[in-house]
């Protein structure tokens, strides 16, 4: 938990000046949009989480999030399949899509960078050939179904759970469940963190990788669905361009470390969080757009610095007293 | 591209078998070879392309107008739509110079910048521009509209929707394009009740800084990069920062769209107005529901069928196809909800006669 002490002061810096300079930050409607991208982005970023925790990597996130969604509505508006087959199509397409990563990278010995480089443009180029590259959308149709996304369950007059963050949290608590407490989780932990080790010790590393990015694209697939459920617009070419990008950011900020072997849910999701809140900060503070991207790289990097400063400090004051103690 | 709906069911589902040298046809399937026109190019016919800033609804309107030209006119014309901007857009122009074509309509992405591309197709065959001119090249003539004057339409629909004033917020996905600039001047400068300025000499304002004058207040105008996401994050936060806006106007096709959805889950529809830019379904369907004002159609269908026929004739070596002054302007139509149900009804008809 005290890794994850940086994110979260980033995340409570950035919230409290926000809303003292702009007080519409704190109010129900925007804390509400802020909780449904947060549990979105939230979803897919888990899912880039596991595949990180074994030491890998996976680009296609946004490209699966873009054919799911396109599949999704092409098949529920224009070919008429109801709603359980459309579903459990594109769930079967994005998991038999990690599937494949998976036995690409463990059985045929590819690069994780390089299966899933392809995987970006074979899966975008997919979603834009089944669809003829037309927009797909929902229409005023398909709104019980929408509720998945856009749908809100009331505490009180002024407040709403967007239906999202159940979803989200569901997901984060199996996830946590399965890293924290059952043996694969913890298999999973030492392979990235030394996988000829773990394979020595008889940790099946293989089969655990597949797992890892079977739950990556399933994920993605998950907020693919989401996604184009809440954006009733889907556009093939685009929905869900970059994507992977957030989540892998996301997964890093909330403590992954990229070499592997690290990472909590918890941390994740605070991750996710912080990038969101930037994005809102930036809009609600009526920053101009095009400097977006310079403030929330510039804000992640401080934090990071900052971050790694401090934990600098702990270890040094740490091995001193030790010493003394020694002494 | 008419694939039967099993074999195309089995591609989805069976993806990951397909070998990658499928990425090609995949991304590239907005270039149909004159299969739309069907099947192959026939012999002794003028080859042609329109090439497109970028794949968007927008362009499958004027794909439905260069189509039924193409049947008219007795023309092979292949679309182009670059999926990623100008690097793409280079690309697909070298190819078609490469294979040879006798004439290209397109549509610069970088007006300034892509003088040189431009004047590379000009050594090589016809060229003429649409959509977006680019008046320093060598470019023929422009078929299109002028974006300072459908803003300045634009804005007068925002004052028909709230004629007491109010805050009204602008989106749109780029702010470089000249189109998004001089929209966006136009719709600033009528709210803000200024002179027409004579041609080139608009003044812009810069972003990021509200603008008040009479009944009128321009808070400011938000880009998205076209991500549908932050569309509407966009407009969910210009709500959120601005509890008493009164107006969204989206200066691109997606634009309202998605200030539609922002405004009816914020449960807003109706109490703020909404004006658009062309014609996607969801802001039509707006308008007849009464949730959206008004939106100023391009008519992109005109923008195919023109520069179609405007290249048949150069590519026959006849001059007079060109309109006067190097310009044919296209004019805007401004969609209410008066005339919205005749509107939607044409233009369905229109993409239908395209097929």
């Amino acid at each position: 938990m005290k890794k994850l002490l940086g994110i979260f002061g980033l995340f409570v810096a950035v919230f409290t000046v926000t809303s003292l300079i702009n007080p519409q930050f704190v109010s129900a409607y925007n804390l509400q949009n802020l909780i449904r991208w947060t549990s979105l982005f939230g979803i897919i970023s888990l899912g880039a989480a596991f595949v990180i925790i074994t030491g890998g990597i996976d680009l296609s996130i946004g490209s699966v999030i873009g054919l799911v969604g396109s599949m999704m509505a092409w098949l529920l508006t224009q070919k008429g399949w109801s709603v359980g087959a459309t579903l459990a199509m594109v769930m079967a397409v994005s998991l038999g899509i990690g599937l494949a990563h998976g036995l690409l990278i463990t059985k045929v010995r590819l690069q994780p960078f390089v299966v899933t480089l392809c995987g970006l443009l074979l899966y975008r180029g997919m979603a834009r050939f089944i669809t003829d590259d037309q927009s797909q959308g929902f229409g005023n149709t398909h709104e019980g179904l929408r509720q998945l996304a856009i749908g809100r369950v009331s505490l009180s007059s002024a407040f709403a759970i967007p239906v999202p963050l159940f979803i989200l949290l569901g997901i984060a608590v199996l996830s946590a469940v399965f890293l924290n407490l059952t043996v694969a989780g913890r298999h999973l932990l030492a392979l990235g963190r030394n996988e000829t080790a773990a394979r020595f010790s008889g940790i099946r590393t293989d089969a655990l990788k597949i797992t890892a990015y079977v739950l990556c694209s399933g994920l993605a697939g998950v907020g693919g669905i989401l996604f184009s459920l809440d954006l009733n617009s889907i556009q093939p070419s685009g929905l869900g361009e970059f994507y992977e990008l957030y989540a892998i950011a996301a997964a890093v900020l909330g403590g992954c470390s990229l070499r592997g072997g690290e990472g909590t849910i918890t941390g994740v999701i605070i991750g996710t969080a912080v990038m969101r809140v930037l994005y809102n900060a930036i809009n609600i503070l009526g920053i101009p757009t095009h400097l977006e991207f310079a403030i929330i790289g510039a804000v992640i990097l401080t934090g990071v610095v900052a971050d790694e400063m401090v934990k600098r400090v702990a270890a040094r004051r740490r091995a001193a007293r030790d010493r003394a103690d020694a002494g | 591209m008419n694939v039967s709906f099993p074999l195309r069911t089995l591609l989805a589902a069976a993806l990951l078998w397909v070998p990658l040298s499928g990425c090609k046809q995949s991304t590239e399937s907005t270039a149909p070879a004159a299969d739309a026109a069907g099947g192959t190019p026939k012999a002794g016919r003028k080859k042609i392309a329109y090439v497109t800033n970028g794949v968007d609804p927008f362009w499958n309107t004027a794909t439905a107008g260069v189509r039924a030209a193409e049947k008219e006119f007795g023309v092979d014309c292949e679309v182009l739509m670059p999926p990623k901007g100008i690097g793409d857009q280079k690309r697909m122009v070298e190819g078609l110079l490469a294979r040879g074509i006798d004439g290209i309509a397109i549509s610069p992405i970088d007006a300034k910048n892509q003088v040189g591309l431009i004047n590379q197709i000009a050594e090589r065959c016809p060229v003429i521009t649409h959509d977006s001119d680019a008046p320093d090249s060598r470019r023929l003539c422009f078929v299109g509209m002028d974006n300072y004057n459908a803003g300045r339409a634009a804005g007068r629909l925002v004052k028909e929707a709230i004629p007491n004033g109010g805050k009204v917020m602008l989106f749109v996905g780029r702010l470089e394009q000249l189109n998004a600039q001089q929209r966006r001047q136009g719709v600033i400068d009528e709210l803000l009740s200024r002179p027409v300025p004579a041609a080139g000499t608009i003044a812009y304002d810069p972003p990021g800084k509200s603008l008040t004058a009479g009944k009128y207040t321009i808070v400011d105008t938000r880009t998205d990069n076209f991500d549908y996401a932050r569309a509407k994050a966009n407009a969910q936060d210009a709500m959120a920062s601005n509890p008493d806006l009164d107006c969204m106007v989206g200066l691109f096709a997606y634009n309202a769209p998605q200030c539609l959805e922002a405004a009816r889950e914020a449960g807003k529809l109706g109490r703020i107005k909404i004006v658009s830019f062309d014609e996607a379904n969801a802001v039509l369907q707006g308008i007849i529901d009464g949730n959206v004002h008004g939106t100023i159609s391009q008519q992109p269908y005109y923008y195919g069928y023109q520069s179609v026929r405007i290249l048949k004739g150069l590519a026959n070596g006849d001059k007079s196809v060109l309109p006067p002054g190097g310009f044919l302007e296209i004019p805007t139509v401004e969609v209410r909800k008066a005339n919205v149900e005749k509107f939607w009804a044409d233009l369905k008809q229109m993409q239908a006669a395209g097929k």
